[in-house]
């Protein structure tokens, strides 16, 4: 892609002796859509505040094009964030919140006037120049946040969970809103958000974090199909994990049963993470599959069918088309193909795959 | 629902009592004297004679006092909020308590210790003599009366603007400054505005009792300066007019709420011309 615009060099920082980032470095191209992706308390937001210059990090750099802007003010970095909360300014009008960055900047009432206009029309809330912010739904805000930070035509647009405070179908429409407005004024958006399926749908790239490091980077379609390691799968839609054992290349060994698989390269009877999607499971006849299991609970779900099939002691999870009678006993399919094996993550991480469980 | 409204209301009736018996009635009465003579026939001449040189003289010279404290107060109190408000929550709570503490000791005790303080032999005097230079006697001045009513009202300006302005989102001040506005600004822009409604307060709470602290001006006022508050105890104790004395209250009360609406409208105006 593009030219870099943000560089992010070995980021460490920790409050109050906790270790909330940890040595991190993330490069941000121009214009990209980039979300960083990860269960609270991941140091997702701590990042995004230490680009928008509000955390300074105990080590590391920050450099805005090239120039080294880590012990720059929030207020001199051209970079504008939208806040979860909205934070409008309480006392003032719709069109007053939206000029407050241009009137900062003594720019011409004419050009104020236009700028607002377009900013306006760009979120679809022209006719509301003149109302207070307080009497705006929370959509609205939100939409009145993003034109206050566009109008000024920052080279970067920070997000943080800024769609985090609505319902459901209006967090929806607003995820279409803001890949249409990040299409038509072409800059770049770093999002935050702890919702996948949020940042799946909207992001070039996607940054998946856990306790302060990254656990994985890429687009949607590779962060999905090809998780890295069982957190990554874990966080990224649902997943059957279990463990198994490397017989050799393209063997593996699942629950005392060997099955075959697409992945080469590890060691012979190397204890791996499997990790197998609910959609990729079939449920054929008994003895038809790698494994039996007894149907214990069938759940409609609109689109699918959510099957748990118990075999020995652990539940597949099974989303199908067509429902499988309860206590009734199955067969598990899987292609080879659709099987990923992870390494296991080295003991220094071991309390990932705790919290797992 | 009307019946738990009528449960609700009833949890009002002591203040309601208190309300007709401390304030209503007394304003009844005072009202009542100060619209008939001593002999009991009817005459605004009580309320009037406010325009009296003597009288007119002693409610500009509250309104100079009343005025210039509220001002210093404001001065003294936005620094020390913004500070305060900074802290972490037990050290701004010790803060407070720090400056609510000489509200719970006597008031006239206090305003002896501020005379000791003051008196051309008093502490005050002792270390600047010490220092070196010459004696400054303040003593019985209208700047020892301000200090004085100053030290009194002091934490009935800082408590409301410590609240609205603690009120203030952190975030809504995060969102100034990324949107390119310095601290000065910020201020200015963004919590003095929304710190407004506890600046009224504060003045409403400081103005007027700073006016008519009768008490204050007697005792570091050498007696010689007189707060509207003082024409009216005299009128009261010492003259036993008590229509003229009541007139004159009611002329002070009269005044008091027509410069209160004055600053609540402008007030009003001025949020809307924030820009």
């Amino acid at each position: 892609m593009g030219e870099t615009i943000l560089e992010l060099k070995n980021i460490s920082k920790s409050f109050d002796g906790k270790k909330i980032l940890d040595d991190l470095c993330l490069n941000i191209e121009k214009n990209e859509f980039v979300t960083l992706l990860g269960p609270s308390g991941c140091g997702k937001s701590t990042l995004l505040r230490i680009i928008g210059g509000f955390v300074k990090p105990d080590h590391g750099q920050v450099f805005f094009e090239g120039s080294d802007i880590t012990s720059m003010p929030p207020e001199k970095r051209q970079v504008h964030t939208v806040f979860q909360k909205y934070s409008l300014f309480p006392h003032m009008n719709v069109a007053d919140n939206v000029a407050f960055g241009l009137k900062l900047k003594k720019k011409s009432k004419e050009y104020i006037n236009e700028k607002v206009r377009y900013a306006m029309r760009l979120v679809n809330m022209e006719g509301y120049e003149e109302r207070m912010t307080t009497s705006l739904s929370g959509g609205q805000q939100q939409r009145i946040a993003i034109a206050r930070a566009i109008v000024n035509e920052p080279k970067m647009l920070l997000l943080d969970e800024p769609l985090g405070a609505l319902d459901l179908k209006l967090r929806h429409e607003m995820q279409r809103e803001l890949m249409r407005i990040k299409h038509e004024v072409g800059i770049t958006f770093v999002y935050v958000t702890h919702d996948q399926e949020e940042a799946l749908t909207m992001s070039d790239r996607i940054v998946v974090m856990n306790q302060g490091i990254i656990q994985q980077m890429g687009t949607s379609k590779s962060i999905y199909d090809e998780p890295q390691n069982a957190f990554v799968a874990d966080f990224i839609g649902d997943s059957n994990i279990v463990n198994g054992i490397m017989i050799k290349d393209r063997l593996v060994l699942i629950h005392g049963v060997e099955v075959e698989c697409v992945d080469e390269g590890f060691d012979s009877n190397e204890p791996v993470d499997v990790v197998i999607r609910p959609e990729d499971l079939v449920i054929v006849g008994k003895d038809s599959g790698f494994t039996n299991g007894i149907v214990t609970n069938l759940i409609y779900k609109g689109a699918y069918y959510d099957i748990s099939v118990a075999a020995g002691d652990y539940e597949w999870s099974v989303q199908s088309n067509v429902p499988a009678a309860v206590d009734n006993e199955v067969g598990l399919f899987i292609d080879p193909e659709n099987i990923q094996i992870m390494k296991k993550p080295r003991s220094s991480d071991e309390e990932v795959i705790d919290k797992l469980g | 629902m009307g019946k738990v409204l009528g449960k609700r209301s009833a949890l009002a009736g002591p203040y309601v009592i208190w309300a007709v018996g401390f304030t209503v009635i007394p304003l009844v009465v005072i009202i009542r004297y100060a619209v008939f003579d001593r002999s009991g026939a009817f005459t605004l001449s009580n309320i009037l004679a406010i325009f009296a040189p003597v009288h007119l003289k002693a409610l500009i010279f509250s309104l100079e006092i009343a005025l210039g404290c509220t001002l210093i107060c404001i001065l003294l109190a936005y620094p020390l909020v913004l500070a305060i408000s900074r802290l972490k929550f037990a050290r701004s709570g010790m803060m407070l308590v720090i400056l609510i503490l000489p509200m719970w000791m006597n008031f006239i005790l206090k305003l002896l210790a501020w005379q000791m303080i003051l008196s051309s032999n008093g502490v005050l005097n002792l270390i600047i003599r010490s220092l070196g230079f010459a004696e400054f006697d303040i003593s019985n001045t209208p700047l020892s009366i301000m200090i004085g009513v100053i030290y009194e009202y002091f934490p009935y300006m800082v408590l409301p603007i410590y609240d609205a302005v603690t009120a203030i989102a952190e975030d809504v001040i995060e969102a100034a400054r990324d949107l390119g506005a310095k601290k000065k600004t910020v201020f200015w822009k963004v919590v003095f505005p929304l710190s407004l409604p506890g600046l009224m307060s504060g003045i409403t709470m400081v103005f007027v009792p700073s006016m008519t602290s009768f008490v204050t001006a007697d005792i570091l006022g050498g007696g010689k300066l007189q707060l509207v508050g003082n024409i009216i105890e005299q009128e009261f104790i010492h003259s036993m007019n008590w229509n003229l004395g009541a007139g004159l209250s009611v002329a002070l009360m009269i005044f008091v709420l027509i410069s209160m609406t004055f600053t609540i409208n402008k007030d009003e105006r001025e949020e809307e011309e924030a820009w």
